[in-house]
């Protein structure tokens, strides 16, 4: 029988849980099984076993008569959320369900949000003949039971919130007093920059460490021609700048930068960048060496791509893509030359706004669709002849060979 | 310093301006000191205050709200890097970040059915979904400060206010104010008609087809022909109180 990481209920002589002071016990369900859903370090597997409720614990225990040196396991109820309720029906066990708080280390959390812990399912299978109703009033009292230590939470936190506050305006008028010392700061880099030819290494190196000030109270500021920005986005700089070569890759040399944020973190776990490091970081990249640049359109979407990446390029597998036949006929749609190219669709888009001057739009209720431009190929003088050559010649005799 | 005439006297001014140099150096790295000493007693204060308060941060939004405001009065981003202190000690920073990400993702996953408008109240509803076995919880003001942040990697990610309701939109289209007075039409009924558009806005015809025309090609609307008055009707799935069944994942 495993009772995982679960805290060890004390128990008394006769087999009884030791109770804590004020502790008082609400109700019994015999003979149930207690598991958990499978998981790195915490696993639960009770069998055959008595489960209390009592005001500040869920308890499991062996039954009467109660083997000598048998252990009881109880979960603190601070660690309970989320009752489901039991599945009933003629031919299946009762069944109850709730999550419980594990920590990074497998055990059970009493103070709630240690970082790295988890919410893990648990499930309570009533295998004796208990009827449902008693089933109803364990499921009724354990949720009352947390409600009301929830409340005991709020209230006590009520008059702590009084002291948070006071303690968060005590905080905020030091950190008013580290702007104002920043504000300086900042027109001393600036004042730094301006002095032409004393650019060197030690002036540089305290320009660090003040955008490095800067940035651990919270001030972002840009860089400049002149500042190299501080030391951690110098360093996130290069490791994005590796990052983002299999992507770019796989999405055809361009990608949103958004995207690049979410494909980053996802990543990355834990330790997050915020969508400011991602941007500092990337700005930097015209002072390194990286195949990489950041790219910004007209409409205001930020990309990043390959800096060998041609547009030229592009438009030329465009150009051939709108040429053919039925593409001379139909035109195409973003998501048209998204497959054909192998880009992105929003990418697509971008591409074939671009390219506007060997493309022509059509607006129409099914969307955005490009044709090929013809209007450079009609001499206005010569109207209505009929040309032999180019584009508007090819596409007068594929139209004409419906 | 009395000027000497001669070689002496340059020396002289020479030694002063050393000297001057050396004493401008010294007060440089006073400064530098000061600073490094102001930033440690910061840090000091702000793990005391993140070992009182870090759960009243994390558990109760109205505090965490109030917070953001008062750094915002004081003129401090604690979200602004995740290398910085707030981030460090307060633990806040991952939170906004994955938060930022669900709420990428869930605009995406909802793009093709709403054309990359969708209702504040509808993404948390599907942020709540995504996030069922998270223990914090999300409020609007959070989501709005995580789309916020998000706003710098233009995309086009930003909040518009129409009529009631917050509209979260997530491509670079701009919309203009005709455009946003007839989402707000649509808000009544989830969808309009040129007519109603025509006679509620006072309208022309053209104007109120121009309009329309452009929310259609974006996106944004949807057409309903099927009618047996024949009018043709508008759906806006960005103003629809029923939410889209998506795959949510996390």
């Amino acid at each position: 029988m495993a009772g995982g990481h679960l805290p060890l209920a004390e128990l008394t002589g006769s087999g009884r849980p030791v109770l804590l002071p004020s502790e008082i016990e609400c109700s019994f369900l015999p003979n149930v099984e207690l598991e958990s859903e499978e998981s790195a370090n915490f696993s639960v597997r009770l069998k055959s076993g008595l489960l209390i409720l009592t005001t500040h614990r869920l308890i499991w225990l062996l039954p009467n008569p109660v083997p000598p040196g048998s252990k009881g396991f109880y979960f603190p109820l601070a660690a309970i959320s989320q009752i489901f309720s039991s599945k009933k029906s003629m031919f299946a066990s009762l069944r109850l369900s709730f999550q419980v708080s594990v920590g990074p280390n497998g055990r059970v959390d009493t103070e709630s949000l240690v970082r790295g812990s988890r919410s893990i399912p648990m499930t309570v299978v009533m295998r004796g003949k208990g009827d449902v109703d008693s089933c109803d009033q364990v499921l009724g009292e354990l949720e009352a039971s947390i409600l009301r230590r929830e409340q005991e939470i709020w209230e006590s936190t009520d008059k702590s919130l009084h002291d948070a506050f006071q303690d968060l305006n005590a905080l905020m008028s030091k950190a008013k007093e580290m702007v104002m010392l920043a504000e300086k700061i900042r027109l001393k880099l600036l004042s730094g920059s301006l002095q032409a030819g004393t650019a060197n290494v030690e002036e540089m190196g305290s320009k660090e460490e003040m955008q490095d000030w800067l940035l651990s109270v919270g001030i972002i500021s840009p860089v400049t021609k002149e500042s190299a920005g501080a030391l951690y986005h110098q360093q996130l700089s290069c490791q994005l700048a590796d990052f983002v070569k299999f992507p770019l890759e796989r999405s055809g040399g361009m990608i949103n930068l958004i995207d690049i944020y979410c494909l980053f973190n996802r990543a990355r776990g834990t330790e997050l960048i915020s969508p400011e490091d991602l941007l500092q970081a990337c700005s930097l990249w015209d002072k390194l060496d990286v195949p990489s640049m950041l790219r910004k359109f007209d409409s205001r979407v930020m990309v990043i791509q390959n800096k060998s990446y041609r547009d030229e390029e592009v438009f030329a597998r465009i150009n051939t893509l709108v040429t053919k036949p039925d593409t001379l006929r139909m035109g195409i749609s973003a998501s048209d030359a998204a497959l054909t190219l192998g880009i992105a669709p929003a990418m697509a888009k971008e591409h074939l706004l671009a390219a506007e001057s060997l493309l022509c739009r059509d607006l129409s209720p099914d969307g955005f669709r490009f044709y090929v431009n013809l209007f450079p190929g009609i001499i206005s003088d010569e109207l209505y002849l009929v040309q032999h050559h180019g584009i508007y010649a090819l596409w007068n005799t594929t139209v004409s060979s419906t | 310093m009395r000027r000497r005439a001669g070689i002496g006297g340059l020396q002289t001014a020479a030694a002063a301006r050393d000297q001057y140099r050396l004493l401008g150096e010294n007060v440089a790295k006073i400064k530098t000191d000061l600073m490094k000493e102001q930033l440690a007693t910061f840090r000091s204060q702000l793990e005391d205050f993140a070992r009182k308060h870090k759960n009243d941060i994390r558990k109760n939004p109205a505090f965490r709200s109030q917070f953001h405001e008062m750094c915002a009065k004081v003129g401090v981003d604690p979200l602004a890097s995740n290398k910085g202190f707030w981030a460090e000690l307060l633990g806040i920073g991952d939170f906004y970040y994955e938060l930022g990400v669900q709420i990428v993702e869930i605009c995406l996953e909802t793009r093709s059915h709403n054309g990359g408008l969708i209702n504040l109240q509808e993404l948390c509803t599907l942020l709540r979904q995504k996030r069922k076995t998270s223990r914090e919880a999300v409020s609007e003001d959070d989501c709005l400060r995580a789309i916020s942040k998000l706003k710098v990697l233009g995309s086009g990610f930003e909040v518009i206010s129409v009529g009631k309701k917050k509209l979260v939109r997530s491509v670079p289209t701009e919309l203009n104010k005709d455009h946003n007075e007839i989402i707000e039409l649509a808000q009544g009924q989830e969808f309009v008609t040129v007519d109603e558009v025509e006679r509620r806005l006072s309208w022309t015809s053209g104007r109120a087809i121009d309009a329309l025309d452009i929310l259609l090609d974006e996106g944004f609307a949807m057409i309903d022909d099927g009618h047996k008055d024949g009018k043709r009707r508008y759906w806006f799935p960005c103003v629809s109180s029923i939410a889209s069944t998506v795959n949510t994942d996390a």
